[in-house]
This record gives C-alpha cells, sequence and structure tokens, in this order.
C-alpha cells in the first residue's frame, strides 16, 4: 500500500509491482491500494494470510532499512491517527468484532521513507535500492507459509 | 512561557502539530495548528496531459479520492469548453452521492463520534470506534461497515475500483448503469437512508439529550461568528457536485454568490510565516487577521457552512432535518463549531437520498454519456463541494491539452484560518492558571477542530512511540531556547 504520488510514500507499491511479475499463483491475490484503516479491513476480508507493504518513518530509522512487523507492533497507536479512519489494530479489532474473516496471519514489512511530502512518482536513491531485498523477504516469507 | 504540545493528533487524516504557547501568568496566550506541507505540485503537473489529471489527483489522497476525480473532471469540461450530457452529470452525481455516504459516515463514527459516544473525559483506549459499538451495540457496527461497504460497491460498479475511480472524462463519463445494476443502487440507496435516520437518532440520543454535551454544543467557546460558503443549485439549495458557491454574512444574508470561473475576484490567499500553507480570506473584506465577525475576511467551508450558505436541501427528509437542525438551534446562521457534526448528518441524509432519487430517474441507464469534446483546450477552473469543503481546480495548458500550470485549493486549506480561532478559543476557555492539565482537557482542545474533518493528505505509519515529535520552545521574544524530540 501507498500514496504512488508522494515519493518514497509509493514504495510498498514498487514493490508490488515487482512481484506482480514474480508470482501467479491462484492462491495469491496481489493488490494495490491507496487507503489505509477501514477501507483497508475491506480488502483483507476473506483471507487466510496477508502480506502488508508499505512505507514507514520512525524516529531513530536509517532510510531503506526494512522492517518485518506484526499489527501488535501498532498496538499503541491505537490513538495516534495514521489516516482518516482508524488505525490497523483499531480496524482489525472492529473488523473481528463485527464478525468479519479477518486473516488469521498479518504479516507487515514496512521500509524506513526518507521523503513523504515531495510530489514525485520515484522513490528517493536509498529507499529504491531497498526494493529488491524487500521483495526477497516477502518471497521467503510466502514460502514459509 | 510553558509550552504544551497536543502532537501527533488522534484520529486526523495525516499528520499536524498544535503547538499552545502560555504566557508567564499560566494563561493561553497563542496556539498555532500545523499543516505538513506536501512541495511540488505544480512542478509535478507541468507536461501532464490534463485529461489524466482525475486519476492523479485522486492519488493525492486516500480519503477524498472522488471529490478530486469530480474536481477534476468538471475542470476538463471547462477547459475542453464541452458540456456533458444530462445522463452524465447524473451519473457523476451518482457515484459523487454514493462516496459522500461512506465519507460522512466514517467521519461520525471513527473520528467525531467517539467524543460524544464515550465521552470527553473517557479513557483513550475506548475512545474510538471499538468503544462506541461497545457503548450502542455491535449492530450499529455492522450497519456503518455495509453502508461503507455497499456505496464502495456502487463507486467501484461505476468506476471499476473501490476507491481510486476510473470515470470522469472530458465532456461525460467512460461508463454508465445497466438495469440490473440501477436496481442494485437504489436498494443500497433505501438502505442508506435507513442507516441515515437511524445516525440521526443516534446523534439525538447521545448528544442532544445530553445537557452536559449539548451545553458544550451551545458554549461559546466552540462559536465563532464566520462567514460561511458553500455551493448551491439555481434556487439556492445544497448541492455537493455543481451549482454556483455562495457565501453568507454572519448575519446570514447573502454576501456573494460566484461562478467556478470568478473565484479568484473574490478569494484570495495570505501568507503567515508560521505555516506552509497560504490561508484564503475573502477579498471583498479583506483580511483582518485571525478574527471572526462581519469585518474580517475570514470564513468557512465546512457541513455547517453549506447549510447556512442555503436556503434549503432538495430531498424532503433531508430538508425536515434541516429544518429541526436550525430551530433546535435558534434559527440561521449556526455559528457553534460543533453543531458541524449534526450538520454532517444532516449532509450524510440528503446524500442517501439524493443517491435514491438518481438511482429512479428515468435518464440513469441512457447510453448518451459523452460529448467529444471538439474545441481546443486552454484553461479551465472546476469546483465541487468535498465532504471537508469546497474544493477548486485549475488548470492551464498548450493547445494540446498538455499542463502547463495547475493549481488546487483544497477543502481543508479554506478552514485553516478558523481551525486556529477554535483551537485557541477552546484552548484559552479551558486552560486556566493552576488548573491540571489532563488528557480529557487536552482532549476536548482537539474537540474544537475535530468537527472541520482537516484532511492533512499524507498516509506513512509511525510506529508507536517513535513518533517523529519536535517540540520546540519559544521565548516571549521568538527565539529558540530549547528543541526537543522524542
Amino acid at each position: 500500500m501507498g500514496n504512488s504520488l508522494l515519493s518514497d510514500d509509493g514504495v510498498g507499491l514498487c514493490v508490488v509491482a515487482e512481484l506482480k511479475n514474480r508470482l501467479d499463483q491462484a492462491e495469491i491475490t496481489i493488490l494495490e491500494t491507496g487507503v489505509a484503516g477501514l477501507s483497508l479491513l475491506d480488502l483483507l476480508v476473506g483471507y487466510d494470510r496477508a502480506i502488508i507493504i508499505d512505507a514507514i518513518q520512525t524516529i531513530d530509522g536509517k532510510t531503506g532499512q526494512i522492517y518485518r512487523l506484526g499489527p501488535e507492533a501498532f498496538d499503541t497507536t491505537r490513538r495516534t491517527a495514521t489516516s482518516h479512519d482508524v488505525d490497523l489494530t483499531t480496524a482489525l479489532e472492529f473488523g473481528k468484532k463485527a464478525g468479519l474473516a479477518i486473516p488469521q496471519e498479518i504479516v507487515i514489512f514496512a521500509i524506513e521513507a526518507s521523503d513523504v511530502s515531495t510530489f514525485s512518482e520515484e522513490c528517493t536513491p536509498e529507499v529504491r535500492k531497498a526494493i529488491p531485498t524487500c521483495i526477497e523477504m516477502v518471497l521467503q516469507e510466502l514460502k514459509r507459509g | 512561557m510553558k509550552k504544551i504540545t497536543i502532537d501527533p493528533i488522534t484520529r486526523l487524516e495525516g499528520h499536524g502539530k498544535i503547538e499552545i504557547f502560555l504566557n508567564d501568568a499560566g494563561e493561553v496566550e497563542n496556539s498555532y495548528f500545523q499543516v505538513p506541507e506536501l512541495r511540488g505540485f505544480e512542478k509535478f503537473s507541468e507536461g501532464r496531459l490534463a485529461e489524466d489529471m482525475p486519476q492523479i489527483t485522486q492519488r493525492i489522497c486516500g480519503v477524498c479520492p472522488e471529490a478530486h476525480h469530480m474536481a477534476a473532471a468538471k475542470t476538463l469540461d471547462d477547459l475542453f469548453h464541452v458540456d456533458p450530457p444530462g445522463p452524465a452529470k447524473k451519473l457523476r452525481e451518482l457515484l459523487y452521492s454514493a462516496f459522500y455516504v461512506t465519507d460522512h459516515t466514517t467521519h461520525f463514527y471513527i473520528l467525531a463520534g467517539p467524543d460524544f459516544i464515550m465521552g470527553p473525559e473517557a479513557p483513550v483506549a475506548e475512545r474510538n470506534i471499538l468503544g462506541v459499538i461497545a457503548k450502542v451495540g455491535l449492530e450499529l457496527g455492522g450497519a456503518v461497515i455495509k453502508t461503507r461497504m455497499q456505496n464502495h460497491h456502487i463507486i467501484h460498479m461505476l468506476g471499476g475500483r473501490a476507491v481510486h475511480p476510473v470515470f470522469g472524462l472530458p465532456g461525460g463519463v467512460s461508463k454508465g448503469l445497466n438495469e440490473d445494476e440501477r436496481k442494485e443502487v437504489e436498494q443500497i440507496a433505501r438502505d442508506s437512508v435507513e442507516f441515515a435516520m437511524l445516525s440521526l437518532k443516534v446523534f439525538d440520543d447521545i448528544v442532544l439529550k445530553n445537557k452536559e454535551y449539548l451545553d458544550m454544543v451551545l458554549s461559546d467557546a466552540y462559536t465563532h461568528r464566520t462567514y460561511y460558503m458553500g455551493m448551491v443549485d439555481e434556487k439556492n439549495r445544497v448541492n455537493f457536485y455543481d451549482g454556483k458557491v455562495r457565501v453568507v454574512d454572519p448575519d446570514g444574508k447573502e454576501f456573494i454568490k460566484y461562478a467556478p470561473r470568478e473565484y479568484l475576484e473574490h478569494v484570495a490567499e495570505r501568507v503567515e510565516p508560521w505555516t506552509y500553507v497560504k490561508i484564503p480570506y475573502l477579498k471583498k473584506v479583506g483580511w483582518k487577521g485571525f478574527v471572526d465577525g462581519k469585518d474580517s475576511g475570514v470564513f468557512r467551508s465546512t457541513p455547517l457552512s453549506r447549510l447556512n450558505a442555503a436556503d434549503g436541501m432538495t430531498t424532503p427528509l433531508a430538508q425536515e432535518a434541516y429544518e429541526q437542525f436550525f430551530s433546535t438551534l435558534g434559527g440561521k446562521p449556526v455559528h457553534q463549531t460543533l453543531a458541524t457534526h449534526w450538520a454532517r448528518l444532516v449532509e450524510l441524509l440528503y446524500a442517501a437520498e439524493r443517491l435514491l432519487e438518481l438511482s429512479k430517474d428515468p435518464e440513469i441507464t441512457s447510453t448518451n454519456i459523452r460529448t467529444i469534446p471538439t474545441a481546443t483546450p486552454d484553461e479551465g477552473i472546476g469546483i465541487v463541494e468535498a465532504p471537508r469543503g469546497n474544493l477548486i481546480h485549475h488548470y492551464i495548458t498548450d493547445e494540446k491539452g498538455v499542463i502547463k500550470k495547475a493549481n488546487l485549493i483544497v477543502a481543508t486549506v479554506n478552514n485553516i484560518a478558523a481551525i486556529n480561532m477554535s483551537i485557541k478559543k477552546a484552548a484559552q476557555s479551558l486552560i486556566k492558571p493552576g488548573k491540571k492539565i489532563t488528557e480529557g482537557l487536552l482532549n476536548r482542545i482537539e474537540m474544537a477542530w475535530r468537527p472541520y474533518d482537516p484532511c492533512l493528505g499524507c498516509a506513512t505509519h509511525t510506529l508507536p512511540g517513535q513518533a517523529p515529535m519536535e517540540v520546540v520552545i519559544y521565548n516571549s521574544k521568538g527565539e529558540v531556547i530549547e528543541s526537543l524530540s522524542r
């Protein structure tokens, strides 16, 4: 997921675009989206596992670093909004309570971004370098399944 | 000088920063609402085909992509000097109404609702949609999800995707509705009308019948007497998709009414040193600072403004709700900012009714959905009402339709002055020397801007406890004396 117009914010979409070339299995659906929160929930419903690839900014992070996280890593952001509606953890819990078929396992690969506020369809160089590594990490994760 | 910072803002699109400065006596001297800047849009647009703008601009933000899409489509009509056929306009408005239903629903239940349904003093962990459904029932939570899903489905039907539709073209739209699809839309619209009525009832039961909340809504701390802007049809009734922009003064009298092409004559922009965003104000009144009143050019562009600026609604149930809104709050115009949440629900009902109306229109399944433009493009301006305010797109192109210059005035920008004023007034009334600053108090300050449903356009995530946060402390001379980061 990501914003394809805002430089590094779109890195997740770059990773996914390449994955589309490398993966062709009926049981894997590859989606690109610019939304989060409740709208993300709509996309996750009905799957057993989900891997989400997105940009992230952390205070001590080094640009291009890749983190493998679970939704619980965002647990204390319940108060911190990252988008118009709810953050991932709250959306998932809401979905579960409402009886939606949420994936049993969700893994998030997050790439440390440098610039997410300049209009550009290109990632910055350090972030671009991380894309092949992230692709391999996702492919490994899928094998783990 | 002491400084209290609420950062990042909760339940908000993107991230922003509020800085409150206290004087030595412990009273609020000033406060600033910072909007992070998205840089380089003009440069980014140069050299692109104008016809791509509905797809490009809707990606600026995952919150109201349809609003950018519609504004861009209307700008293309103007740019290419082409008038879409009637069915095309109706289809655009149909998709737009479905979008409004999803957006206003999301805001009320996920962003605003928790404040009232749980209460501003409720623990942080409960003040969200989970707390809301624990209190009002899982069934309502399910209805929220269902309403959103169904209306996203309508957008998907017409635009090929649930959130970033491919739909608007200069002179029309790319896809229409067949009879089966039309029936589906009609049923979804009926369900949505029911849901909107239920939402108004929830507001009535939980907010209006609660004296503490009603007092808060009516309190002076959350009141400003500004000009109000909204798009209206030829009979001065609310229309989100098309019409003229009408502005009424703080007494409710019509001040100006203009067509999109005239906006530069009426709205000017002010540069302030502490924010990247240029602040719009009414040219003919002039900039008098961050103050309200008839002599100040500050205006508001929100659901509340739209109800104030119009003479009524075009659909019956919404008209009833509109009349009840004003009679309860003491007549027009309403100046209490928290009433915006109620106004949003009146609009939700109108959007659902309008969706139903359009789904039953005999022309809605027509295949006459595009007039191919023949004129040479040069300059186009398109205005729509986005859920969070007036939205303007403006493109200047060469004779082939390649963009030379593009400018957007996005909805939230119209309200920057008012948002700052609302925060400051609330902060001044709540923060008193010697009074303990609690979470609940800080939330009551945040409640001052939440009605504006601000969109700060950025969707990256931050890890908990590691949000890039900067606290800068200024002395009374404005010099930095200390800066901290968490």
